[in-house]
């Protein structure tokens, strides 16, 4: 039983801080273009299908690491370009153009790589106990890459001057763009940023899910609850609720079905949408 | 009562023109296609449900599958396993929708804009995860088959299990639905909508209770997309837990959008437009919906005001269908 418990609370974490990453793209890009992205779910899945791709050329998941978040970043580029710019500002449109999209991404890949589910192997297969237990140190260095990521991200948002451009404008826009700060391309950036953010958390994901056209629909959901549940705008509240929702949903499981672990999850957000729309951590 | 205003001739005409031809059809189609019309027919419906709550009203609500899934689960649960009669269980399909829909509408409306969206997708999710565990009632991702049995309703005798019959079957109340839908646009309660999406805040200050509008029309846009999910049920003979996923309501939006949003009309036009196309492409693309996420797109980005819009703007002179 205490076994049980640590790898479902070791789970829990590394499944969280690959969930964080793709909710801190999607709240960057909700809290400084006031839009939600749809399609995000599946540039997560992009990610882990693109990896898939530089595996099978390359070998290397490590190359697959690097390389495939930067393809999915030059999609964004292309998606906040030729789509977000030209619907600036009306955020419903945007939530149903983004829904096409989803659509688009998820058939097309379907039509390329096929319907069925895929796995990539991990490239570290060594196995560790716990207690009577043994736990792949592939989920363990998956972790420790997430919390790279994210500390270069913050790094990134607090010392660096598209950072500051970027936090000013979530701050007050108007005055951003009197202060003479780039709006425009602090917007293509957060997309590009964002969406590479999703890629990341797909490749990491691969090795533990397996890796198929849908694999973003209920990983784009998750995000949501992730998002709400953190407060939007709220990047810190985001890594916390992460966390916080995957272990419950993790060590829950042990105890009750899923489905039900899930529901409660749910509705737990329900009720932080109707009485703390701004997120748990928030003012 | 519908003859409230003089541009209504014009309609009555071309609708009662469609109407005979859509009659007449039967006889010059075969089987496959009187199925597949009523399909469209049954989507039809979806879509103008929905677009009294987005359209008309500017609640985009990706809830709409629960509402359909849950009128589809009722008519198919109370005919296999309590032998209910065909005709009260499709009634049951709108009212029990109706009251899952002022649940959930009591707490949506509370909400504005995106968090609208999100909290409509949330309750669609829960209901999709309880018909996918639940199967000893909802028999999960199989689904359930059934068979309707015949009725009588005033003069007719109705045979659902005879494809021409569910063909007119549906094609009535769709038409019936449509035309309950163009009536209340045009009422009084429609203007009402029609204000809250233009502007809230002067609607409220007007002295409008915006949120219990709302909730009116959410509830009616509920009850009418379990009538859609009960037809939809009775054309096939199953349901299944899928029919639930958020994802269906997709369907309304896409129909919705391409038609044009807000003129009822238009998710007619989308819905028929948009099904004939996916059965084209479904001849050599495995992935129609890569098209359908394409047209959208391309829609929303040239012609927001969809294909009603587009002709709308040809014919400058022309008034607001609805």
């Amino acid at each position: 039983m205490i076994s049980n418990l640590a790898v479902a609370i070791l789970n829990g974490v590394v499944w969280g801080l690959i969930m964080a990453l793709i909710a801190l793209g999607l709240n960057m890009i909700f809290g400084l273009l006031h839009i939600i992205n749809m399609a995000h779910g599946a540039l997560y899945m992009l990610g882990a299908v693109v990896a898939w791709y530089l595996i099978e050329l390359t070998g290397s998941f490590w190359i697959a690491l690097i390389i495939a978040p930067l393809c999915v970043g030059l999609i964004g580029l292309i998606i906040e370009r030729g789509l977000i710019r030209t619907i600036e500002d009306k955020p419903i449109i945007t939530i149903i153009c983004t829904f096409g999209l989803m659509l688009a991404v998820q058939q097309l890949v379907l039509m390329t790589f096929g319907g069925s589910p895929r796995r990539i192997a991990p490239p570290v297969a060594y196995r560790f106990p716990i207690f009577e237990l043994q736990y792949p140190l592939m989920r363990i260095m998956i972790a420790l890459i997430s919390i790279g990521l994210m500390s270069g991200l913050w790094i990134f948002l607090r010392k660096t001057k598209y950072g500051l451009w970027m936090r000013a404008v979530v701050q007050d826009r108007e005055m951003a763009v009197g202060l003479g700060i780039p709006v425009n391309k602090v917007y293509m950036w957060t997309f590009i940023l964002g969406s590479a953010l999703a890629a990341f958390s797909g490749v990491l994901a691969a090795p533990i899910v397996s890796v198929e056209f849908m694999m973003g629909r209920e990983v784009l959901i998750m995000a949501f609850i992730i998002v709400i549940v953190g407060g939007m705008g709220n990047l810190e509240g985001s890594v916390l609720a992460a966390i916080m929702i995957s272990l419950i949903q993790g060590v829950g499981a042990l105890f009750v079905p899923p489905s039900v672990a899930t529901i409660f999850a749910l509705a737990f957000m329900i009720i932080v949408l109707l009485f703390r729309p701004q997120g748990l951590f928030g003012e | 009562m519908f003859l409230q205003k003089g541009k209504s001739f014009g309609f009555i005409l071309i609708f009662v023109l469609i109407l005979l031809a859509l009659i007449a059809l039967p006889f010059f189609v075969d089987l496959f296609y009187q199925t597949f019309l009523t399909e469209l027919f049954v989507w039809i419906l979806f879509a103008i449900s929905f677009d009294l709550i987005f359209g008309y009203t500017g609640l985009l609500s990706f809830g709409q599958a629960l509402f359909f899934g849950l009128g589809s689960y009722t008519v198919t649960i109370l005919i296999r396993k309590f032998g209910l009669n065909t005709e009260l269980s499709l009634f049951l399909s709108i009212v029990i929708p109706i009251l899952f829909a002022w649940f959930v509408g009591y707490f949506s409306v509370k909400l504005t804009g995106i968090h609208f969206v999100i909290i409509t997708i949330i309750f669609a999710i829960i209901g999709n995860i309880i018909g996918d565990t639940w199967t000893s009632l909802t028999g999960g991702t199989d689904g359930l088959t059934f068979s309707p049995r015949p009725f009588r309703l005033g003069f007719f005798q109705i045979n659902l299990m005879d494809i021409k019959g569910n063909y007119y079957f549906v094609l009535a109340i769709v038409a019936i639905s449509y035309l309950f839908l163009r009536r209340m646009v045009q009422s009084p309660l429609g203007k009402v909508f029609i204000s809250i999406r233009e502007n809230e805040e002067r609607a409220r200050l007007i002295g409008y209770n915006v949120q219990r509008y709302k909730l009116i029309a959410f509830i009616i846009a509920g009850g009418l997309s379990g009538l859609a999910g009960g037809l939809y049920s009775l054309t096939l003979k199953y349901a299944a837990a899928s029919y639930l996923h958020w994802s269906v309501s997709g369907h309304a939006v896409v129909y919705t959008i391409v038609g044009g949003m807000g003129t009822l009309i238009g998710p007619a036009l989308g819905t028929g437009i948009i099904m004939s196309l996916e059965h084209y492409l479904i001849n050599f693309l495995q992935a129609t919906d890569l098209v359908v996420g394409i047209v959208l797109v391309v829609m929303v980005l040239m012609a927001p005001k969809g294909l009603v819009g587009l002709i709308q703007s040809r014919f400058k002179k022309g008034e607001t269908s609805a």
